[in-house]
């Protein structure tokens, strides 16, 4: 095992994913160092969800090396689960539980202590103290992503993957998400986050990878990638008002038609 | 920095509690089992006299079987994995199959609560008693025909990946059974059909209960039933776990 302090949190290598005949991973390779957040971005259908699906364990690649922490998620997989904190695209719980019985329960599986008084701080801090006996699915989007990220933060991981935390979320909801996710990076923990939201790239990420038809074709600082691309004819033409934005970037890298 | 794992037996005690949980606040879903072979041992007390006490007694929990494993097992796997709970939960260090041994634990449990129902129901209304050696192994034979449902509750979720339809095979699956394993087993629908009904998930089941809870009528079509029961069991959850999927996206 590596010190976790010292090297990446999170590394990726020759990454391939095969459904059936359909190679919808090849060959991605990537790493995420503490106090880092890293943008996982792409068109749909480009790879982004395959590839986090095989990192976090829910499918089994064909080919590759990933590593959390230094543990290998084959060979070490419980100790790569321990290691991070999930947020999946369309994350659901027991409809039947309250909200303080589903971080009871997460934080048993992760096997830590919540007194009644910790309790009440994680509901206070996500600013759900009135609606701990609340069902899940009585509570607003914004409080469902809240609720969803303290739970994949319960034990405090050192490398949290959030697949799309803000779709649908009001102006405000997001922004108290972004902070939430600068908070885990600012504690030197690293994030994985995958995002269709240039503006939200562009905001909280400090690498980003982008990938297309399964394959990394960027990888850098939002700011270098406008810097490297800004010429481009392709980026040129997808600019909108004059100055190149990231989106411009990504759409002259990936291109203007649509995906299914 | 550490790793901690979670020992699994807290991971496994904190799911089988949230399982627990949930199946409380499924009250009446868990009544509905409970009442239809409630109702057939009320609505039968009239020809207890005429068919006996364990026919009655076995009929009735065949039926709560049928519907604990078909009807409550697999549509709350096929709800849950549908709105992408396991998924949520299988990203957790804690072993996958963790995840449906606590919630057969609870389905086990069912069971029982169903056997003791059933016991209390027709002893108060219909004044069947059986010997102590009855009551105890009808406990144990209830648990490998509940065994035999779960599998082919677990084999419905596998086969079919939307929760709408397994909401409505499982529904249709357990009317065909009742009906043909009421009706086919009284010979209404001929002698060649009485025979297979007698060697059907629901016959070899009522079977077992039946000459479990005399033991003086256990013979050798008996012994035969508790191999086939116990064979259906091992087949039907073979089939259901192969062909599972976690995600119903898939």
């Amino acid at each position: 095992m590596q010190d976790p302090g010292s090297l990446s949190l999170l590394k990726v290598e020759g990454l391939n994913v095969f459904y059936g005949n359909f190679h919808a991973v090849t060959n991605v390779s990537f790493e995420v160092k503490p106090g880092e957040i890293f943008g996982l971005l792409g068109p749909n259908g480009a790879g982004k969800t395959s590839t986090l699906s095989a990192i976090e364990g829910l499918l089994k690649p064909q080919s590759g090396e990933i590593t959390v922490a230094g543990f290998n998620t084959r060979t070490d997989a419980m100790l790569a689960k321990a290691n991070m904190g999930v947020q999946l695209q369309a994350t659901s719980f027991q409809q039947e539980l309250t909200i303080s019985e589903i971080l009871r329960l997460f934080a048993g599986i992760y096997g830590v202590s919540l007194t009644s008084e910790k309790l009440k701080a994680i509901l206070c801090d996500i600013k759900l103290e009135d609606a701990a006996s609340k069902k899940f699915g009585q509570l607003s989007g914004g409080q469902q992503q809240r609720v969803s990220l303290a739970v994949s933060t319960i034990h405090d991981p050192i490398l949290a993957m959030l697949d799309e935390p803000t779709t649908g979320l009001d102006p405000q909801s997001r922004r108290q998400l972004w902070e939430r996710i600068e908070a885990i990076r600012d504690k030197g923990h690293a994030v994985l986050l995958t995002t269709h939201s240039m503006e939200e790239a562009e905001a909280v990420c400090d690498r980003i990878a982008i990938i297309d038809h399964g394959k990394v074709i960027a990888i850098d600082t939002p700011d270098a990638l406008i810097e490297i691309h800004k010429n481009d004819p392709e980026v040129i033409s997808a600019s909108r008002k004059g100055k190149i934005t990231l989106e411009d970037v990504f759409i002259g890298l990936t291109g203007k038609a649509l995906r299914t | 920095m550490q790793t901690i794992i979670p020992k699994p037996t807290t991971a496994f005690s904190n799911l089988i509690r949230a399982d627990f949980t949930t199946q409380w606040r499924n009250r009446r879903a868990v009544m509905m089992s409970l009442l239809v072979p409630i109702i057939i041992l009320v609505s039968w007390k009239g020809i207890i006299d005429k068919v006996g006490g364990p026919f009655a007694l076995s009929m009735s929990l065949t039926i709560g079987l049928t519907s604990i494993g078909i009807m409550g097992y697999a549509i709350s796997v096929a709800r849950d994995r549908d709105k992408g709970v396991f998924q949520r939960l299988r990203v957790t260090p804690v072993p996958a199959y963790f995840i449906m041994l606590s919630r057969i634990c609870v389905q086990l449990v069912m069971i029982f609560i169903l056997t003791a129902c059933v016991f209390i129901v027709g002893y108060q209304y219909d004044h069947i008693t059986l010997p102590v050696s009855g009551y105890v192994l009808t406990f144990i034979t209830a648990l490998l025909g509940g065994a035999l449902y779960l599998g082919l509750g677990q084999m419905i979720v596998g086969l079919v990946k939307n929760a709408e339809t397994v909401n409505s095979t499982s529904r249709l699956v357990y009317i065909a059974l009742i009906m043909l394993g009421i009706f086919g087993e009284l010979g209404m629908f001929g002698k060649q059909l009485q025979q297979m009904v007698v060697w059907s998930p629901f016959g070899t089941v009522k079977t077992i209960l039946a000459s479990g809870m005399q033991l003086s009528t256990w013979n050798n079509e008996t012994t035969m039933a508790l191999l086939v029961t116990f064979g259906y069991a091992v087949l039907f959850s073979f089939l259901g776990i192969k062909w599972f999927r976690w995600n119903s996206a898939v």
